[in-house]
């Protein structure tokens, strides 16, 4: 990293020191999106055919909910579709009021580990 | 600078306010953790461009919707590279506003007085979820159509209010022509909106109360 080149020289400067370094990044951002778009280009589905049966495939970053969806039947399908995923976004949302007091870190720590490890964990089920 | 951004900078005055800001200094323990940020907001200024460019040729109506996706992908030039780059910027945003905020929690960022600028960043996530599913119907191929359909329908299950609530984002019983009206308008006017003033807010809030730095 650059610090250790100038850490006894001068403090960095938003410009040109660090813009420099977005303008980098930006670059790499972009090829990293290109290589993806050259290696897999979109795709068209079939067109709509409301007699054939189509099983849904949502985006992959609805898979978890998909997925929660399926565990609730009947009238109780609403915990799945409102009240798992409202309690999801009220703790992300909540975060650092939940991070107060004496062990409000740890707390802060289990919220984010639940909502991580409910978006990854239930991505990975509904794919497997 | 040269003559042309002189008489720029006299019409508009672009460089007294902002001098502060491009001459502050960073913080020296910063690494490259914290580029993440910037990297989705790369990607959302890709989204707005190639959506710019894919909204002249999309026609959002039930018979023309699949037939100009189609178009954009097989028949305009470089159409399928700008579609691509929609497609896969939608992914790379939200992956990296999620790693983002990975880097926050974990640098503790969020604490005081810094909470609202957290808000502010989650919502931003949700509304990039929103546009990307409202994204998603779209090209109206039997894939988009079916997804909506399931993922409007658990609205339906809200007790009460839902079935209502249903009606109102779906413009009838079903999925339709007037859904596809309404995604589209939500998907090109009033997210991208919602998320030009929301990552307005988090940038201010930046240059007010500075980085967070020292992970």
């Amino acid at each position: 990293m650059m610090d250790t080149f100038n850490k006894d020289k001068r403090v960095k400067k938003f410009y040109p020191d660090y813009l420099s370094e977005i303008i980098f990044t930006m670059l790499i951002a972009f090829e990293l999106l290109i290589i993806f778009v050259l290696l897999y280009p979109p795709v068209v589905g079939r067109q709509i055919d409301l007699t054939k049966p189509f099983q849904p495939i949502p985006e992959w970053y609805f898979l978890w909910l998909f997925k929660l969806v399926g565990y609730f039947h009947g009238s109780f399908a609403f915990i799945g579709t409102v009240i798992i995923p409202l309690i999801f976004v009220l703790l992300l949302l909540f975060i650092p009021f939940i991070d107060h007091g004496r062990y409000g870190r740890i707390k802060a720590i289990i919220a984010g580990m639940i909502i991580l490890i409910g978006f990854i964990g239930l991505t990975i089920f509904s794919i497997l | 600078m040269g003559k042309v951004f002189d008489w720029l900078d006299r019409q508009f005055h672009l460089i007294s306010p902002h001098k502060r800001f491009f001459q502050r200094s960073v913080p020296p323990d910063l690494n490259y953790t914290y580029c993440f940020g910037g990297i989705a907001f790369t990607y959302f200024l890709i989204l707005v461009f190639s959506g710019l460019l894919l909204s002249i040729y999309y026609v959002p109506s039930e018979n023309d919707a699949y037939k100009s996706v189609m178009i954009i992908t097989n028949e305009v030039p470089l159409g399928w590279v700008i579609r691509g780059m929609h497609k896969w910027s939608a992914s790379f945003f939200i992956i990296f506003i999620i790693i983002h905020a990975i880097r926050v929690f974990v640098s503790k960022a969020y604490r005081p007085p810094r909470e609202l600028n957290w808000i502010v960043g989650s919502l931003t996530l949700i509304t990039a979820m929103a546009s990307g599913f409202t994204g998603y119907l779209l090209p109206w191929d039997q894939k988009a159509y079916w997804a909506t359909e399931v993922g409007t329908s658990m609205v339906g299950t809200i007790p009460f209010i839902g079935k209502y609530l249903m009606y109102a984002i779906r413009g009838g019983a079903e999925v339709n022509a007037a859904t596809l009206i309404r995604f589209y308008s939500m998907h090109v006017l009033y997210l991208p909106l919602i998320t030009g003033i929301l990552l307005w807010f988090h940038f201010h809030m930046i240059k007010r109360q500075g980085i967070s730095a020292k992970l």
